[in-house]
């Protein structure tokens, strides 16, 4: 894991997080956090509700924008907030890349840009978050 | 349909501010343990304390208003907002209590859709706020 330096400057990117969500993986999740909505592990669900199979839960997308926070702080920063938009679905069987940027540093707080790209590149979940340096 | 949804909103309106019950779990090591194995996230950290997302699993990041389901057909995650004030340990135990903070609904570009916003927040066995989660939910 590469950690938060004491030299983090505006501008630079949070080493990159990249997931490989499986089917099997929705179903431990849908358990693990008890949201057992269909669409995240019934095919044939999803499709009659217009999606083309099963997607990612939101939240699952949001614990790995987490995890490429907390890799990155270590035990040098605590995280303060963290607010994400989904904006696309996101399948499993295909890779979820985690990236991040710093954009703004005042004193210890640092404030990050982070968000989730598809294998397209498209960014399906935005976000910001806010860290304090310890 | 479009007098149906100000009807359906008005109602659901009348929700805003007023809180659930409140919900009281303990964080347990093996649920913990499980959530942690289903993001697939390895930082050893999470043997004492719970990862940043992990709340939801505790109390759900929304309350359920059938009333909601009059309208469209299925259900979509806008957005979620964390804010945390205190670390959350294994072994605490958390009370959550929910409250819906917005309904409005808005032309996307396969109709008419719902929105609900709820608001969260976790307080500890000490009665400090640990958390607050702010939840969009679409209805479609």
């Amino acid at each position: 894991m590469t950690r938060i330096a004491a030299g983090v400057k505006v501008g630079q990117e949070l080493p990159e997080l990249v997931k490989h969500p499986t089917t099997r993986q929705l179903v431990q999740y849908a358990g693990a956090q008890g949201d057992f909505y269909e669409i995240h592990y019934d095919q044939d669900y999803a499709r009659r509700v217009g999606l083309p199979g099963v997607i990612l839960h939101g939240l699952l997308k949001a614990a790995f924008l987490g995890q490429l926070i907390t890799d990155w702080i270590g035990d040098e920063a605590t995280l303060k907030s963290m607010e994400v938009s989904y904006r696309g679905i996101d399948m499993p069987a295909h890779p979820y890349r985690c990236r991040g940027k710093v954009t703004r540093i005042e004193g210890k707080e640092v404030e990050l840009e982070i968000w989730g790209e598809d294998q397209s590149g498209r960014r399906t979940t935005v976000g910001t978050a806010a860290v304090t340096m310890r | 349909m479009t007098i149906a949804i100000v009807e359906l909103i008005d109602r659901i309106k009348t929700r805003i501010g007023v809180d659930g019950p409140p919900v009281t779990a303990t964080v347990e090591a093996g649920h913990v343990r499980r959530f942690v194995e289903a993001i697939d996230d390895p930082n050893p950290r999470w043997t004492r304390e719970a990862p940043p997302t992990f709340l939801v699993a505790l109390a759900s990041a929304s309350m359920h208003l059938g009333d909601a389901e009059d309208f469209g057909t299925g259900w979509l995650n806008g957005g979620n907002r964390f804010e945390y004030f205190a670390p959350v340990m294994i072994g605490d135990e958390i009370t959550a209590v929910s409250h819906l903070e917005d309904v409005f609904d808005k032309a996307g570009s396969s109709g008419e859709m719902l929105f609900l916003v709820f608001e969260t927040d976790y307080k500890n066995q000490r009665g400090e706020l640990v958390a607050r989660l702010r939840g969009t939910v679409i209805r479609r």
